[in-house]
């Protein structure tokens, strides 16, 4: 492992920072604007239901679902975007190895989902009083469950397009939507109609938005369905790079070079 | 000696597009060294595997079979050693256009273990010897094509490699500045004795510039040797000559000896053997053809070029 070159492809993704309204809309435009809607949305919910923890449940279920998308998107978004410069070659042709490549990614995805929360969190507060640090360590907890999502959906995404090529991007927008349903986001998981559910018990998210609400209600944590969670994520995260190694040795069947537009 | 680079009946046949497809068979086995300081020129039409064989030297497309080795070592148990000490250009592939040129560069210095104040004085140096010192923090989709050209030899030679591989680094650029670098290849091969593979459209430069050529087609070495000795393979010599009277002597002439010849107004150009052009010259003073003018053009790598060509 080169430092040398994961400073290098952290640089490659960090000075466009500098300059581009695209990927500063996606940081901190966008949550933002989530943040106002489901702001309102929740204290009228509140307000109607007369349930004191509904705000504080969505909005947190709101970061962190921005948490699980930013992760993702710095791993799959990264590899498309090299595909889209035709730098991939230019990558790969030197001394950089896919492990450096995937740590570089795990690690922009750490800097820039702190930026998104380093803007959402006191945007919350100043708008709705609504103080998400309150949760102390059960956040690192929430936390770090997400992050681990954002990457396995991510590499398993960025597999994809490795193989099939560019004509499958559309898995790096979609994949992480179609988790959004059955992950108990917004709602609690006995909401969901009961055949919708199986689905939703196998995807390692669903019990940590239960367990985040359960905490926020004041009710007791289910700790098994946690490690549950947990190791389904360390499953989950080890098969999605395994996958993304092996599409990336396929592609290279095919030559790097065949992206190049 | 033992050579920079070398490569062992490297095969790459790629897999039927669709069921029921035929796979396509892209190099067919070539061996080949890339000697010590040596330029050393991959020639063929298009399809001939160049760019194929390029890509399986950068490790960036698996052979189907064969061997390669840098250095005396194998580049597949060695792959980061080894492309620490290779630099690549090619006018087919880009830089992220959202960074500024000088940000490109800084990003490869890194990937080859350059620390800053060494990267920023080979920049400016490669970057004022190209002519673009002035567009270093303009983003790369405010270049032009010779420009960006330009900056991918920046960053090919910047580490200082010991093997360049150059893919038609002159094919979009103007004649001076194409001589340019031409001149600037050269003189990394003096100063830092790197070894060169360099493909080009350009049969002047190829001729040029290239210690040796190895000529491929249909993913096959069909020679290997320097310029000057593929050009002289090629026989026939092109005699022009600005006929002043007996122009359809001439041309019943040439149909009678079967020369092939193109008559243009009264310039007339035949193709005639080497060997045979002082006898032929007899012939015209017998015929009584009168010329003003003539020129013998000696066979060319363009001429060795078009006829494996075919």
């Amino acid at each position: 492992m080169n430092w040398h070159r994961i400073h290098a492809l952290a640089l490659r993704h960090l000075y466009p920072l500098k300059r581009d309204f695209d990927l500063l809309s996606d940081m901190i435009y966008w949550p933002l604007v989530d943040t106002i809607v489901w702001g309102v949305t929740s204290q009228w919910i509140t307000d109607a239901s007369g349930i004191a923890s509904a705000a504080t449940g969505i909005l947190l279920g709101l970061v962190l679902w921005n948490v699980i998308w930013r992760s993702q998107a710095e791993v799959a978004r990264n590899l498309l975007d090299e595909i889209q410069n035709n730098n991939l070659v230019n990558l790969f042709s030197t001394a950089l190895t896919v492990k450096e490549w995937l740590v570089s990614v795990v690690f922009l995805s750490v800097i820039k989902t702190s930026i998104t929360m380093a803007i959402l969190l006191p945007a919350m507060y100043l708008l709705y009083k609504i103080n998400v640090l309150q949760q102390g360590l059960w956040l690192a907890v929430f936390f770090l469950g997400a992050t681990v999502t954002g990457w396995w959906v991510g590499f398993l995404s960025a597999g994809v397009v490795l193989r099939h090529g560019l004509r499958m991007q559309t898995v790096v927008w979609t994949f992480p939507g179609m988790l959004l349903p059955f992950s108990a986001v917004f709602f609690p998981l006995d909401r969901l109609p009961a055949f919708l559910q199986p689905i939703s018990r196998v995807i390692p998210t669903t019990y940590i938005f239960e367990t985040m609400r359960a905490i926020v209600a004041g009710l007791p944590v289910d700790y098994s369905l946690l490690a549950y969670s947990f190791g389904l994520n360390f499953l989950f995260l080890t098969l999605a790079i395994w996958y993304f190694i092996r599409s990336f040795a396929y592609s290279k069947k095919l030559g790097l070079g065949r992206f190049n537009t | 000696m033992q050579p920079i680079l070398q490569t062992t009946n490297l095969r790459k046949v790629y897999p039927p597009e669709k069921k029921g497809g035929t796979e396509f068979v892209a190099v067919d086995g070539i061996s080949f060294e890339l000697e010590p300081g040596q330029i050393l020129g991959l020639l063929g039409p298009n399809g001939a595997g160049k760019s194929t064989t390029i890509s399986m030297l950068l490790g960036v497309l698996t052979p189907t079979s064969g061997e390669i080795s840098y250095f005396g070592k194998s580049f597949e148990a060695n792959r980061s050693e080894i492309l620490n000490q290779v630099g690549f250009a090619s006018t087919y592939i880009s830089m992220p256009w959202r960074l500024t040129v000088w940000e490109n560069l800084r990003i490869y210095a890194l990937l080859f273990d350059i620390e800053y104040t060494e990267f920023a004085k080979r920049a400016e140096k490669f970057l004022t010897k190209f002519g673009v010192w002035d567009q270093r923090y303009k983003m790369m989709n405010q270049l032009s094509a010779g420009q960006v050209t330009r900056i991918m030899l920046a960053k090919a030679f910047i580490p200082h490699p010991k093997v360049a591989l150059l893919d038609e680094p002159t094919a979009s650029l103007d004649p001076d500045i194409a001589h340019e670098v031409r001149r600037f290849v050269r003189e990394q091969r003096e100063q830092y004795g790197t070894s060169i593979l360099y493909t080009s459209h350009n049969m002047d430069e190829v001729a040029d510039l290239c210690d040796s050529v190895l000529f491929l087609r249909k993913g096959k070495i069909v020679a290997h040797d320097t310029p000057e000795n593929l050009a002289g393979s090629i026989s026939k010599a092109k005699v022009r000559l600005q006929v002043v009277d007996g122009l359809k002597r001439i041309e019943r002439f040439a149909r009678e000896q079967s020369l092939p010849a193109t008559i243009i107004e009264r310039e007339v150009i035949l193709e005639i053997d080497e060997q045979k052009v002082a006898e032929f010259l007899m012939q015209l003073a017998d015929e009584d053809i009168h010329y003003s003018q003539i020129s013998i053009d000696k066979p060319t790598l363009e001429d060795y070029f078009l006829s494996m060509s075919i």
